[in-house]
């Protein structure tokens, strides 16, 4: 597996001028909070064009779903447009393709909740505020969730007591 | 008298290291994307080492 997955993968999505924005684990990372995770989650926006630029970026990652990938399933139009998560296992590691998340939030109605970062290497990326991360894992409310909201609700606090602090 | 020493943690009430947190802040993102990666692969080549286990 090739070195810097995780920004391989992001690298790939951003130079295919795919419309996403990172969510999940990794936008907690991204956002400043230490946590682990192993995977990228992203919701992709559903939009024709969209969906016709991303399938040829996954062609080149080797995409497949990790269910049953001995069968070496590939991700299609119809899947993609679709609501519903795709899991799937590509060249650099795991990456989760999110129809919605939450109660049914698509990439159009994340994006005003989202800021852009540098990752590195000057590519830009889209990625969940650190409160609308906070929000849907309290409306989840699974295990996994509610695990890491003491971890979020912290490092929330911690970066509004920093952007509150003057500049030297 | 015995001297008290100095706390040098600081835990929030439900038990979440600050300082864990304000260390993670003080990067940027491309430098806590790179920690991440770092991290997985110091765990996967563990893994790796003790995959019979």
């Amino acid at each position: 597996m090739p070195a810097g997955r995780l920004l391989g993968t992001l690298r790939a999505l951003s130079a295919g001028n795919v419309e996403f924005i990172v969510v999940g684990g990794l936008a907690a990372v991204l956002n400043g909070a230490p946590v682990n995770t192993y995977d990228v989650d992203v919701v992709h926006s559903r939009d024709a064009a969209n969906i016709a630029r991303l399938l040829p970026v996954l062609q080149d990652l080797d995409a497949i779903y990790r269910i049953q990938p001995e069968r070496r399933l590939r991700p299609t139009e119809s899947y993609l447009v679709s609501p519903g998560h795709q899991n799937l296992k590509t060249h650099f590691g795991a990456l989760d393709l999110l129809g919605t998340i939450g109660r049914n939030l698509s990439y159009e109605d994340l994006l005003p909740h989202s800021v852009e970062m540098d990752v590195g290497e000057g590519i830009r990326i889209r990625v969940l505020d650190l409160e609308t991360l906070i929000a849907i894992k309290e409306e989840l409310g699974g295990e996994k969730d509610r695990a890491m909201l003491p971890i979020l609700r912290r490092t929330l606090e911690e970066k509004r007591k920093l952007s509150q602090t003057p500049q030297q | 008298m015995a001297e008290v020493a100095e706390p040098l943690t600081d835990y929030s009430e439900d038990g979440v290291d600050l300082t864990l947190i304000r260390w993670f802040l003080s990067f940027t993102p491309a430098e806590r994307l790179q920690f991440l990666q770092d991290q997985i692969d110091d765990i996967v080549a563990i893994r790796e080492r003790n995959a019979s286990r």
